[in-house]
């Protein structure tokens, strides 16, 4: 048996009596790929919010392996191996593709430490390596301002996989996104199964059967089902949640 | 290192060289003046520092400038041969007995009750340590404050304006110890050992000017570093940069200090060529102006920006000292800036950047040409 990368424990956050997310328990194993699903209002980024320190919860706990990181700063879940990419895709604009993944391959977060010039030669293969990998080698030299917005979003995966965390938070990494892009993208993300445990937010139904081991639904901010693609699509909870009790119709 | 960095580095060592021979061809006045303007570049590079590459808009500039400026003077005045003529055997500082109550000692301890905050300023480099520390500890203060409540962008700038102005009436206010509205002037030449900087001989000139080349090129050296990397990576998306487990408050902290540092580095330079520290350093219209300069010359390069400082001066004491101009001169300045906010955003440096880059790339398809009609000639042999 695997080990667990992830762990929920209860957590819940109230915003002045709303319960954005209510008791959420739930696991990862290491290396595990999971999606969240649920619709508008079912607390799927607040909880990736909670996760990675975005929010601070008002119950429950988070442990990544044995460490505790709950309400923890953001730099610091960020430093102890928690990557987390934006609904709306942020990287740097102002700098050169390359440049962006230097920034990410800086792996100590103080000032003083970073009073130096140049980078490891390993450092520049890392950044070769995950360029090849997004498909951006021959835009290595452009602004990042320039890029378009499926590769500003593979550039911000980029990012998280130089910054190489052991558990990445990516929140609708293809909002936005052509079918090929789409593609392209689902082909990234499982290349990353195995090595990373992965917790990605997304409705596109056809890119999460790409990708999909399990899934975990949430509704008004609890977990309404987990299992895999055909357990969820079958499940009559689920479909009650999404279509409302008498299905459509 | 980019393909770029060869010639950037020409173009530093250009500047470098301009200034040192500036002496060459310009009278004492001139040299003087032109003295100034560096030092005003100097605060240029400040400004770039912290508004090209922190992305923090300091628009209370002056308060470091300030700073630095009266440490400094503070000890130069004591040094001055008035302060020694007071009928007391250790300096006192004129101005303190003309506003001194009756009957009190003509003594730097006690001729009022601030008044002994001057007595370590009777060493001039407990002045000069202090026009360092004192802005470094302000920015490290503000820093720690602003930065870490996550207090960003024009809410930044409003802080540091209403601060200037805050400390501004504060030093007009106490009269007692900083002769208020009139500043400190009167002051003593600036000596190392025995050699006695006069403002307008020439060794005083390759001083400020080494100074600049110097700051000019640890500025330069420290956005170069990873550090100053990350510092341009905050300033293009803060929250990704936090995600990917960087301390931003720190960071940004630490380049606000470097450019107070600078700032206050620039105002004891200045007090050396000019021979007085005034309250107007405080003005808002002098930090404004800064930034204006900045803009000018591009405030995301370090030495666009110090040009920009040195040219604008230069165009405004030229202009504004043409009889036809005398009375419009602020204009002029006026639309230039207007103009080069409208049709070079990133200001003179911006326009240098893209000619060299359409210089490099003509160069590089030039050498392709080369390299292909050799191919084909050895073809044809």
């Amino acid at each position: 048996m695997s080990q667990i990368a992830l762990t929920i424990d209860g957590l819940g956050v109230d915003f002045g009596g709303f319960k954005a997310v209510n008791g959420v328990s739930l696991t990862v194993e290491d290396g595990e790929l999971r999606v969240l699903l649920g619709a508008n209002g079912a607390g799927k980024t607040t909880l990736m919010d909670l996760i990675s320190g975005k929010t601070s919860s008002t119950e429950g706990r988070v442990f990544l392996h044995d460490i505790d990181i709950t309400n923890w700063e953001e730099h610091k879940i960020a430093r102890a191996g928690v990557g987390r990419k934006f609904q709306i895709p942020s990287v740097f604009k102002e700098l050169t593709v390359r440049r962006n993944l230097e920034v990410a391959t800086c792996r100590n977060p103080g000032v003083l430490a970073n009073l130096r010039f140049g980078f490891s030669k390993q450092a520049e293969q890392d950044v070769d390596r995950v360029l090849d990998l997004i498909g951006l080698t021959d835009e290595a030299s452009r602004l990042a301002a320039y890029l378009s917005h499926g590769q500003t979003q593979w550039l911000e995966l980029g990012l998280l996989i130089t910054q190489n965390p052991k558990v990445i938070l990516l929140d609708e990494p293809t909002a936005g996104m052509t079918q090929a892009e789409t593609h392209k993208t689902s082909q990234i993300v499982n290349s990353l199964k195995g090595k990373h445990t992965l917790i990605v937010v997304e409705h596109d139904m056809a890119f999460v059967r790409e990708i999909a081991e399990r899934i975990t639904v949430l509704h008004l901010g609890q977990v309404l089902a987990e299992g895999n693609v055909e357990q969820i699509e079958t499940d009559p909870k689920v479909r009650a949640a999404y279509l409302g009790s008498k299905g459509i119709g | 290192m980019s393909a770029k960095s060869r010639p950037v580095i020409v173009i530093y060592l250009a500047f470098f060289a301009l200034i040192m021979c500036a002496p060459l061809i310009l009278d004492p006045f001139w040299l003087n003046r032109i003295a100034k303007y560096l030092v005003f570049g100097m605060l240029g590079v400040a400004v770039a520092l912290s508004w090209g590459y922190a992305g923090i808009l300091n628009l209370g500039q002056g308060l470091f400038f300030g700073a630095g400026a009266y440490m400094l003077a503070m000890s130069l005045k004591l040094a001055s041969p008035t302060s020694l003529q007071q009928g007391s055997d250790k300096p006192v500082p004129d101005f303190m007995l003309w506003n001194a109550e009756p009957g009190s000692p003509t003594e730097l301890c006690c001729i009022n009750k601030a008044s002994f905050l001057w007595l370590p300023f009777q060493h001039q480099w407990f002045g000069v340590v202090m026009g360092l520390v004192l802005p470094v500890a302000i920015a490290t203060i503000i820093g720690i404050i602003v930065f870490r409540k996550r207090i960003s962008g024009v809410f930044v700038s409003i802080i540091t304006l209403a601060l200037v102005l805050l400390v501004r009436l504060v030093v007009i206010d106490a009269q007692p110890v900083t002769n208020g509205f009139n500043g400190l002037t009167d002051l003593a030449w600036f000596k190392i050992g025995e050699f006695e900087f006069d403002p307008y001989i020439v060794p005083t000139y390759y001083f400020v000017a080494i100074a600049l080349c110097m700051v000019l090129a640890a500025a330069r050296l420290l956005i170069e570093t990873r550090a100053g990397l990350i510092l341009q990576a905050i300033r293009d998306d803060q929250n990704r940069a936090r995600y990917l487990g960087f301390d931003v408050p720190l960071y940004q902290t630490f380049f606000f200090a470097v450019s107070a540092g600078i700032a206050g580095l620039a105002g004891m330079f200045y007090v050396v060529v000019s021979e007085f520290a005034s309250p107007t350093f405080m003005d808002l219209t002098f930090s404004i102006t800064m930034v204006v300069w900045a803009a000018v010359g591009g405030r995301s390069s370090i030495l666009g920006a110090c040009i920009g400082a040195i040219v604008i001066n230069m165009i405004s004491a030229t202009v504004s000292e043409t009889a036809g101009f005398a009375e419009a001169w602020k204009v002029i300045i006026g639309l230039i800036f207007v103009l080069v906010v409208l049709y070079m955003p990133r200001g003179l440096a911006g326009l240098a950047h893209d000619l060299l880059d359409r210089f490099l790339a003509r160069q590089k398809s030039a050498s392709q040409r080369a390299v292909s009609a050799s191919d084909a000639s050895q073809l044809a042999e």
